[in-house]
């Protein structure tokens, strides 16, 4: 945590000796997105230039972090698979999943992506964004097998985010041999409304209309 | 006071609802006999049984109503549509994914339609230990016969099944265990898939087309959209709630609506139900109201095959082994269940990047095996700070409950055909031959957010029993504390009963309502 401002790096400091109940405790106290927002997201800001205008809850420094992990988690050169910078995910991960939570588990998620983004610091001098392809995965995968639950969780967390939203997008289903909605191509008739049960023993029912 | 109201038929398609959009004044001030919360399993039912007998009965539903001819079968538009919380609700530490219907017709319009009628052993349980000695065998055998009947709860036919389940069938039985053939209120099931995102062609008997269609053929009036803030009583008696009506597309109120009625019923699910009555500073001097929150939690081991088994259409679910359900015996159900991508896309953790996205290109040969627990009502729901709060972590015992279910999936998945196995957990970890199993199982510790875990089955937050310092409804089903003011929901259970509880759930709303039309004829 070199190179961090005072504030900033009483804050982290703070939040890695948080237990798992505490983190989620403070999610809404800690004031760790403010006090990072200029100064450590600096090159995430550079890397979030080309944040698409339709992006309305992720700041451009968020952007950057999950734009960054889903180019990690979602690999697919040399693959069938589609590639999903050639899908609208991040626009998905932003008004299908973050316009619709909670306020305060938003702002729980905004702080855990600033402490995702700070992580690799420490053993790598470095933002999650500035980290190399392979630096990222292995940062990636030792925070899913950390002792710190909340390293854990968002670990665990981050990735199906990107992951809801990647394969949410049905282009992203035929390379894997998935066809999608059926009722329509398979000519389903729809049943309807069960009729009143035979148990009922009222009067006889009245015509509608 | 109750008024003779005439008898329509039930419409061929949809349901009579008012919406958001529908409603165009301020303030709403209405008047009913009974108001009934939420519109699952135990509030359709109740709306029906009261309007039946002649009250004139209000549902107000805090979710959108969606005709089924809108379900859109792509699991994450389903989520964000008709789950509540858009599919995010989860426990406090962010491990545990809650999973309830937040629209008209409940949970049932995204269940899987298992049915289970309650087990003699729960019953009698709760007899003993909870004063339930109203609740036996004998007085809820005609009200499962009466959902049963109603909802076409009937064991699958011999095609109702799926690719991944006639592996796991046959793995079972290569082992010796007992292969159940799943009991499911759905009508000539059209083998989508696609129970978990509704029924677009209405095969799945939900409430949505039942019990809420044959409610207003017999004068129940439903609000969607509209969620209720606070139950209202006068003295020990509760006398009507009040509402917001939800603009769905801006989450603004554009409506504030006062009910009066002299019988409040309250189905808003055992998440919400107490949060309700917290807020409503009710029915609470036990200090149990959002105690004793089980909620079935559950992890699916994936089995990787060599063959494609396209394990996406077919039955939702159509096999369980139950040899271990009960307590004594273990304490864990096995359920087969198929998947679409998303739901895939976050059932393991093969390894960032490459490893996951190789794992996923094996989609077709993938078939995964839940591990469902009967676990201890260790945690609670609260309203805290003007928003919930489930705090829930997997008892030890219960874990190691888990691991013993997760040794016989692991047993089966290789029997059936599996070459290679993968755990849940928030690192990579796999099962590559049958030797390692209890190696790995064993290595398990039970930590927070190291597992995936997903809970179809909240339940007990509301308990029932006949002592009111140590449970907050009576066996009548009416709350020890404020008259009129009835729960018909899944935070009635006492314990939780190792099953799908749904038909639990209809059959103890049915039994209520014959309580509360006996008590206000």
């Amino acid at each position: 945590m070199h190179n961090l401002p005072d504030n900033t790096r009483a804050a982290l400091s703070r939040v890695h000796q948080l237990s798992r109940r505490d983190f989620l405790k403070a999610a809404g106290g800690l004031t760790i997105v403010a006090s990072m927002s200029t100064g450590l997201f600096g090159a995430a800001q550079a890397l979030a230039d080309d944040m698409p205008t339709e992006i309305r809850v992720m700041s451009t420094s968020e952007y950057a972090v999950m734009h960054r992990l889903m180019e990690v988690a979602l690999p697919t050169t040399g693959t069938s698979l589609v590639p999903p910078t050639s899908l609208p995910v991040m626009q998905t991960l932003d008004a299908a999943l973050l316009e619709k939570m909670s306020p305060p588990l938003l702002a729980g998620l905004k702080e855990g992506i600033a402490y995702f983004n700070e992580g690799p610091r420490e053993e790598y001098d470095k933002s999650f964004v500035e980290l190399t392809d392979a630096e990222a995965v292995a940062f990636c995968d030792a925070w899913a097998d950390s002792n710190e639950p909340p390293q854990r969780a968002l670990a665990m967390g981050l990735k199906k985010l990107v992951g809801l939203a990647y394969w949410a997008h049905p282009p992203t289903w035929e390379p894997l041999g998935y066809g999608g909605p059926v009722t329509e191509r398979w000519g389903l008739e729809s049943l309807g409304n069960a009729p009143m049960p035979l148990s009922d023993e009222s009067t006889t029912p009245t015509p509608q209309g | 006071m109750t008024q003779q109201i005439s008898i329509n038929e039930v419409p061929a398609h949809g349901l009579a609802v008012t919406q958001a959009a529908d409603i165009d004044v301020a303030r709403l001030d209405l008047e009913v006999d009974a108001v009934v919360i939420g519109s699952g399993a135990g509030g359709a039912i109740a709306a029906y049984e009261l309007a039946k007998a002649g009250k004139r009965v209000l549902v107000l539903e805090a979710g959108p109503y969606i005709p089924s001819e809108q379900f859109s079968e792509m699991m994450a538009v389903s989520m964000d549509t008709l789950y509540q919380d858009h599919g995010a609700q989860a426990n406090a530490s962010g491990d545990i994914s809650v999973l309830q219907g937040a629209c008209v017709g409940g949970s049932t319009v995204v269940n899987a339609a298992l049915c289970f009628r309650t087990p003699d052993y729960y019953l009698e349980l709760w007899a003993k230990k909870f004063g339930l000695s109203n609740l036996t065998p004998e007085v809820m055998a005609p009200y499962f016969d009466k959902v049963e009947a109603n909802l076409h709860i009937a064991p699958n036919a011999p095609h109702e099944s799926s690719p991944g389940a006639r592996l796991l069938k046959q793995g079972i039985e290569n082992l010796g265990l007992p292969a159940g053939n799943a009991k499911r209120n759905i009508k000539n099931c059209a083998m989508t898939g696609f129970c978990f995102a509704g029924c677009v062609s209405d095969r799945k008997q939900s409430m949505l087309i039942t019990y809420l269609p044959w409610a207003v053929a017999h004068g129940a009036t439903i609000y969607a959209d509209t969620r209720v803030t606070r139950i209202l009583a006068e003295g020990d008696q509760a006398n009507g709630v009040e509402a917001e009506v939800i603009d769905q597309q801006n989450g603004e109120v554009k409506c504030r609506l006062t009910v009066t009625a002299p019988l409040v019923v309250v189905a808003a699910g055992p998440i919400q139900t107490p949060l309700l009555l917290q807020q409503s500073g009710l029915a609470n001097t036990s200090g149990q109201v959002g105690k004793n929150f089980a909620c079935h939690p559950t992890l699916s081991i994936t089995g990787m095959f060599e063959q494609d088994v396209d394990n996406f259409y077919g039955a939702t679910h159509s096999l369980y082994m139950d040899q271990n359900v009960m307590p004594e015996e273990g304490g864990y159900l096995l359920l087969d269940a198929i998947q679409d991508p998303v739901e895939a896309s976050f059932q393991a953790e093969p390894g960032t990047g490459e490893p996951y996205m190789a794992y996923m290109s094996r989609y077709r040969n993938s078939v995964r095996l839940i591990t469902l627990i009967h676990d201890k009502n260790v945690g609670e729901v609260n309203w805290k700070n003007g928003t919930k709060e489930i705090i829930y972590l997997v008892d030890d015992q219960d874990f190691e409950i888990m691991k013993a279910g997760l040794k016989t999936n692991a047993r089966i998945l290789f029997a059936a055909g599996a070459k290679q196995l993968y755990i849940p957990s928030s690192q990579p970890l796999t099962i590559d031959d049958e030797s390692q199993i209890e190696a790995v199982i064993d290595g398990l510790a039970n930590e927070p957010a190291r597992y995936r875990y997903t809970s179809f089955h909240p339940q007990g937050t509301c308990r029932m029993g006949a002592d009111p310092t140590s449970t907050v409804v009576s066996p009548s089903g009416e709350t020890h504390d404020v008259k009129n003011l009835y729960v018909v929901d899944a935070s009635l259970l006492p314990t939780s009963i190792g099953y799908n509880p749904s038909e639990t759930v209809y059959a103890l709303a049915h039994y209520i309502c014959d309580q509360i039309n006996q008590a206000h004829a």
